[in-house]
């Protein structure tokens, strides 16, 4: 048995019904060829490094199958050349069985702010576990002076990562209005 | 001691990567010039083996328009 991934760039004017046509017809495809799919799933409209048919952005869709015949394997590759919505695809071999991803992206971006969130609060604890030991103790003042500083970088972290993805936003939306 | 060079050595030796993902980019780009460019062997510093494994996937990279096959600054 090999396994397979293909990445395949859509046309970004579709929207998300759109989109999953063609996913269906593609899973469609795949299931009529005989191929067994691992997992299929947006990968995320991302700017492209250049121009395909003067198309700036393209989502991505990945597609991992597996397969034990390589008889219908140029046929796929041929079908998905001929997918007008489909701007470019590529499929390779891979060496080990792909893990199930997983959906829900958005969940992975809140776990993140909850571990910031958590990282601060635990400085913040730390801190003030550190204030109340200095007050009995007046020996650590040197460790309270450092506390501060790195509540500082856990508090600023979040912002810069919330400055760039508006940047993105901004850029994107100047383009579309530009387009 | 004006001859002391900068020992040079392989990125993924050293970080004991063997396995070289088309879809990382923020790996990849580290290999190449501004210009796009993948950077010689001997600029680098990479052994031959993870070399060959690096222009592969820069080159699969490429091709599915993640990374530019080039970078002139003629696109607007």
């Amino acid at each position: 048995m090999k396994y397979y991934e293909s990445l395949y760039i859509v046309n970004p004017n579709y929207e998300q019904g759109k989109l999953d046509e063609v996913m269906k017809t593609v899973s469609e495809t795949i299931s009529e060829y005989g191929f067994k799919t691992i997992n299929h799933f947006v990968w995320g409209k991302k700017r492209l490094a250049y121009n395909i048919q003067e198309h700036k952005y393209g989502s991505y869709v990945m597609l991992h199958f597996e397969t034990e015949s390589l008889e219908n394997l140029d046929s796929f590759e041929r079908f998905m050349v001929l997918q007008k919505p489909v701007l470019r695809n590529q499929t390779i071999v891979l060496d080990e069985k792909p893990e199930k991803h997983i959906e829900k992206a958005s969940s992975s971006e809140e776990n993140k702010k909850n571990e910031s969130k958590s990282l601060v609060e635990k400085t913040v604890k730390s801190s003030n576990e550190i204030k109340s030991k200095d007050k009995e103790q007046n020996n650590l003042k040197v460790v309270e002076e450092e506390a501060p500083e790195v509540e500082k970088e856990t508090e600023e972290a979040p912002e810069v990562e919330k400055e760039t993805e508006e940047e993105v936003r901004e850029e994107y939306e100047e383009k579309k209005e530009n387009q | 001691m004006a001859f002391q060079s900068k020992r040079k050595y392989c990125y993924f030796k050293e970080n004991s990567i063997t396995d070289i993902d088309y879809k990382d980019i923020k790996l990849l780009k580290r290999f190449v010039t501004d210009q796009g460019k993948i950077m010689p062997r001997r600029v680098t510093g990479t052994s031959a083996k993870m070399h060959r494994k690096l222009v592969r996937s820069i080159k699969k990279a490429r091709n599915i328009a993640l990374m530019p096959y080039t970078n002139t600054g003629t696109e607007s």
